[in-house]
Order: structure tokens, then C-alpha cells, then sequence
């Protein structure tokens, strides 16, 4: 029998600071044994548990997408230390070349299925980009493009140093098979882009509802200024998906700590729609 | 077929099952009677009326290790602990707290990923249930008749004992149960007086009376969802609470566990132990949001946990009625009482 709780052994082969305050970092992770490599099948959304010996474990969304053979990455913030912070500030002291430990893929995955043959709107805000990078990723994927119809990606952040993903943003502009919106809250001298937040941004791309479903990842706060703009464009709550945030630890729906009413956001999510949630009790 | 022994040989009986394998049996000790892994056969007692903590750490201990390692420079050296599957006994166990491995059950088996260290641990160990005395009244903290169970309800059990006046009466329930006494050379055959006398203990059993109350599994579950935003209700209940988690940790279905790393002089394991949804940091994100930081949405947690979420996802309430919870409290919190008034709103 398979043992959920024995972390599969991972080399870290790159790692990218994302932003000039240098607490995100993305790793990118490869199989120390091809047989993990070849069981490891995910979908965008979908999370792992990153762990290193003698400091713990951590949950963290899986950025790359399944359409990048022969790694995952993951993005990860250095969190407080007021907070823990214990695993996240052992990986950014990492260097290139070190061996850490992964379980996964865990939890459901962005319902692919269900966006098929749909246009999507994808809104981020600051660091919760990672997962929807994956989607991103997946959807415009030449073997993929056909199965979903127009993509519109909102994306925003505080500063445009707090921007993740930079190169690839700056080529998913030039595409003309997507649509993106890039914004910060308060641009700098550099700044030639869009100024504002989220759901203003939203509401002037003003994306139609037909055949549409939105999936928005970010803030509570962008959030909830950011579904009011949506219900105005006519999305049902169907429609609107995102992912939830609750402390987890052992990501397979055993450890009890993640409920939210009979759904443990680790095995029946992280990812849920706006009718799903509201099914809960508001305990998160 | 039923089996028995004279209580004055009962350390042969305890002696022939610790040559087998682990043994867990009531051991007195300064707080109360608790299970223990027997060294010593003198150290058992039968003389209890039920153990201050639950058996689950039998299955489920307080602390477990995964992975045993060695930080060295570059890269760890790290091996898994394998699986504990001697065959194990556990004996004494009082029927109510028999039920809650059922419950358990539905959660580490039942559900997606089965759990390898609980099931390793039930597959091999053999459960020897033990009737409550029948001639004496229940503890008034005690609420099992609620969930249908008798004092000497011998289902769940592998083999089920009754103490009668200088016997010790075992009855095989399940094929596990009746190899064991059938191995066991220090039992003699009991004739069809101790059938009658195991038989009438099992009736009389459910003839003692523990506080009680009609609670449908689907109707409460459904209640408590309703009254989830009733913050009034939920702040009457639990203002003496002091998240203290005691009620956690003596109660046989709470399974929370945390995950965690200890590291001492370069070497350690990855463990888990248990935790408690009691406990302001159990929810504490990493970047300071607390979906429960106030004592009163943590007992509605646990209390909702059990009565209703649990219904929903597994389909049986996880509460055993065993009372040990409040015999606990040191506020004298009485979720009986709780759940009670929760259904009459």
C-alpha cells in the first residue's frame, strides 16, 4: 500500500526571485526518482506539500502546468516569523542543487471540464497568481487553445516590482489568442501600464457572462469588491470559482484541520464555486 | 461457543496474551484507571468503571513517527517507519468506546485515502470488549443509551468479556476473536448455565439507564447548520470555556493531528500527534487570518464537528455517549446538555 504520508525526494534545480522585495520565490523541482515522475499527473489548481527535514511542511499551489514536462514549480512567500514561516524561510535560504521533499499532486484541480468549450476570465491579485499561471499556462498550451474559446486575464498588484511572472506576462501580451490586463494599485516611474485596482479594472474590461465562467484568486479583500462587479456583468454564482486558503497539514483530508462544514478544503477543494461555498457555513 | 476462566487464574489469561504480542490493559494509576502496554500481569486491574482516557491511542497514539533522519550536508538521509502490525490485544474495552473504532473507521478507511498507520494497527490487533457492571448504575456523566447501546452490548468486539461472580465469561464475535480463544489453552469450555448467564447480562445491560435523549442523526445535523450564525447560542454555551482541549484529547473520536518536525543534534522524525480544533493556533494562518479565533466559534466547531459534519460526510454522529469529556471539563461543560438545548431552538 501506498504510504500518503512519505514525501517522494525532489533536486531543486532553479530558483527565481519574482519580486524586488525578494520574499517570492519560485523553485523549480525535478524527480530524484523517474518512477515518482511518471505517477505524478495533476491539473491547474491542484497543490503539494513541500517539505525539508527537521523543518516541517508547508501546502503550496503547483505554478508550473501539466504541460511542461520534466518539472513543477512552485512559487513560495517567505511568510512572517511572528506566524511560522519555519518551511518557507528554509526554502528561500535553499541554493540551486538541494534536495527537498514533495507530496502530491493533492487537492481537486481548476474543473477543466466544466471550462471547456467556455470563454474564461482569470483574475488574480498579488501573490495568488500562482495556481492560475498553471490554468493560464494549460489553456493557451497549441494542443489545448481549441477546447476553450476567449481567454481574459485580469491581473493585478501593488507595485509593478510586486508583479510575479514577469517575462511570461510580457509574452502573453503580444498573443493575440488572449486578452490581458495588467494593473497596479500605484505605478512608478517606469510604469507605462495600467493604474488601479482589481475590480475597477474589471469593471471597465467589463468581460460578457455569455458562456462565460470567471475564475478569480486573490485578496479577501479584491475579492469582495470584485464579485459585486461580476454579478452586475451577469455571472451566476456557478460560475465564479476560486480557491479557498485554510491552514492544512496533512493534505489528505485525515489531519481534521481544514474544514469548512463537511468539506475539508484539501480534499474536496482548495477549488470551489460561489453556489458551493455559500452551502458552508462562513468559517473561513 | 463461550469460553471462561476463574477470575483468580485471570493473570494466566494475561500472561498467554502477552506471549503473543502487545498487550493493552486497564492499569491504576494516580489520575484514574488508562490503558497501558502491559510489562507486568499483576499490573491489570478489572476493577474500574471506565478509563479516564479513551483507548484510541491503541490505533491512534498521542505521538507517531514517519520518517526517522539525519540532517547531513547536501542531501538527508531519511527512512520511513515501517508500519507497527504485530498482532496486538486490547482488552477491557467498555462497549460504547467499542463503537467509536466503527466511527474512526468511516473516517482513516472509509473516506478516499486510507490512513496506513491506523489501518496497519486495526488489522491486527484483536478487540476484547468488557461489559460494564450491569448491577450498578451508569455515571451521570455517561450518555450512550442515546446512541442505542446497552452496558453490555457485545457487537463491534472481536470477543466480548463478562465478569460474572468468580468467572470471567468470553464470547467469540467475530472469526478473529474465536481463533484467539480458541489458542488460548488457559480457557476452559463453558457449559449452558454461563450461556444463560452471558445472555441475561447482555438484557440486563440495557435495562441500565444513562441519560438519555431522542437525536436523529440527519435532524440534528441539519439543526445545528441552522443555528450556525445563532452567535448568541453558541456564546451561552461555551462562556465558561477555557480551551483548555482536555475534551479532545480524553474523547475516543477526536482524531485531529498535527504534522510536525522534531529535530534533535542533527537527528529526528517527522511526526504526527494530536491536536485540537480547542486550541486558538489550530486555524491560525500563515499570513495572521483566523477563521476561529474566539473560544465560541472553536466550541461550535467541535461540537458541529461531531453532529453534524460528520453525519454529513460519513453518515453517523461521532460521539459515543462514553461522558468522559465531561467528567473532564473543568468547567463542567456538558455537550449532552448542549445538543440537547441545541434542538429544542
Amino acid at each position: 500500500m501506498e504510504n500518503p504520508y512519505i514525501p517522494m525526494p525532489m533536486n531543486v534545480v532553479k530558483i527565481t526571485t519574482e519580486v524586488d522585495t525578494n520574499d517570492i520565490k519560485t523553485f523549480r523541482l525535478t524527480f530524484v526518482n523517474k518512477a515518482d515522475e511518471d505517477k505524478f499527473k495533476y491539473l491547474p489548481g491542484q497543490f503539494g506539500e513541500l517539505s525539508i527535514y527537521g523543518k516541517g511542511e508547508s501546502p503550496i499551489g503547483i505554478a508550473s502546468s501539466p504541460t511542461e514536462p520534466g518539472y513543477v514549480e512552485f512559487t513560495v512567500q517567505r511568510t512572517g516569523i511572528l506566524v511560522g514561516g519555519i518551511v518557507t524561510t528554509a526554502l528561500h535560504d535553499l541554493e540551486e542543487g538541494a534536495q527537498i521533499g514533495l507530496r502530491g499532486p493533492l487537492g481537486n484541480s481548476w474543473p477543466i471540464d466544466f471550462l471547456e468549450g467556455k470563454n474564461v476570465v482569470v483574475v488574480g491579485g498579488g501573490f495568488a497568481f500562482t495556481t492560475l499561471r498553471s490554468l493560464i499556462n494549460y489553456m493557451i498550451h497549441p494542443e489545448n487553445r481549441k477546447r476553450f474559446g476567449d481567454i481574459t486575464v485580469v491581473y493585478g498588484a501593488r507595485t509593478p516590482g510586486l508583479l510575479l511572472y514577469k517575462d511570461e506576462m510580457a509574452a502573453w501580451q503580444k498573443r493575440k489568442d488572449m486578452v490581458m490586463h495588467v494593473t497596479v494599485d500605484k505605478g512608478d516611474a517606469n510604469w507605462k501600464g495600467r493604474e488601479g485596482f482589481v475590480p475597477t479594472v474589471c469593471k471597465e474590461v467589463a468581460p460578457s457572462s455569455k458562456n462565460a465562467v470567471t475564475v478569480i484568486c486573490g485578496p479577501p479583500i479584491m475579492i469582495k469588491f470584485t464579485l459585486p462587479v461580476f454579478f452586475d456583468l451577469g455571472f451566476s454564482k456557478e460560475n465564479i470559482l476560486t480557491s479557498l486558503e485554510m491552514r492544512m497539514k496533512c493534505g489528505i483530508g485525515k489531519c481534521g484541520r481544514c474544514n469548512v462544514g463537511y468539506k475539508y478544503v484539501c480534499k474536496d477543494g482548495p477549488v470551489f464555486s460561489l453556489a458551493q461555498l455559500e452551502e458552508l457555513p462562513r468559517d473561513y | 461457543m463461550l469460553k471462561k476462566i476463574a477470575i483468580d487464574q485471570f493473570s494466566e489469561l494475561v500472561k498467554a496474551l502477552m506471549d503473543r504480542g502487545p498487550l493493552y490493559a486497564p492499569v491504576k494509576g494516580k489520575e484514574g484507571v488508562d490503558f497501558q502496554m502491559i510489562q507486568d500481569p499483576a499490573d491489570v486491574t478489572l476493577d474500574f468503571y471506565n478509563t479516564v482516557l479513551s483507548p484510541k491511542f491503541v490505533f491512534f497514539p498521542q505521538s507517531e513517527d514517519y520518517i526517522r533522519y539525519r540532517i547531513i550536508q547536501g542531501s538527508p538521509e531519511a527512512q520511513p517507519v515501517p508500519l507497527e502490525s504485530r498482532p496486538a490485544v486490547i482488552l477491557g474495552v467498555r462497549p460504547c468506546d467499542v463503537r467509536s473504532f466503527e466511527i474512526m473507521d468511516r473516517h482513516f478507511l472509509g473516506a478516499g485515502v486510507i490512513d496506513p498507520y491506523w489501518k496497519a494497527k486495526r488489522d491486527s490487533t484483536t478487540v476484547i470488549g468488557f461489559a460494564f457492571d450491569v448491577t450498578q448504575p451508569a455515571d451521570p456523566a455517561d450518555f450512550y443509551n442515546t446512541f442505542g447501546y446497552g452496558a453490555a452490548d457485545p457487537e463491534g468486539s472481536d470477543i466480548f468479556m463478562i465478569r460474572t461472580g468468580k468467572d470471567l465469561l468470553f464470547k467469540g464475535m467475530t472469526d478473529r476473536g474465536k481463533k484467539l480463544l480458541d489458542s488460548l489453552g488457559c480457557l476452559q469450555k463453558g457449559d449452558d448455565r454461563d450461556e444463560k448467564t452471558f445472555e441475561e447480562t447482555v438484557e440486563k445491560g440495557k435495562t441500565v439507564r444513562t441519560r438519555s435523549a431522542e437525536i436523529d442523526d440527519r435532524v440534528i445535523a441539519k439543526k445545528l447548520v441552522s443555528i450556525f450564525d445563532n452567535g448568541e447560542f453558541w456564546q451561552k454555551v461555551s462562556m465558561a470555556c477555557i480551551a483548555c482541549g482536555v475534551c479532545t484529547y480524553v474523547c475516543p473520536t477526536c482524531y485531529c493531528f498535527d504534522i510536525s518536525d522534531e529535530t534533535l543534534f542533527r537527528e529526528g522524525s517527522r511526526k504526527r500527534f494530536w491536536d485540537a480544533c480547542m486550541f486558538t493556533d489550530f486555524t491560525l494562518e500563515a499570513s495572521g487570518h483566523n477563521p476561529r479565533p474566539r473560544i465560541f466559534q472553536r466550541y461550535r466547531q467541535k461540537v458541529c464537528h461531531k453532529y453534524t459534519y460528520h453525519v454529513d460526510k460519513y453518515g453517523c454522529i461521532s460521539c459515543v455517549g462514553c461522558g468522559r469529556c465531561i467528567r473532564s471539563c473543568p468547567v463542567n461543560i456538558d455537550i449532552f446538555g448542549i445538543v440537547v438545548e441545541a434542538g429544542k431552538l
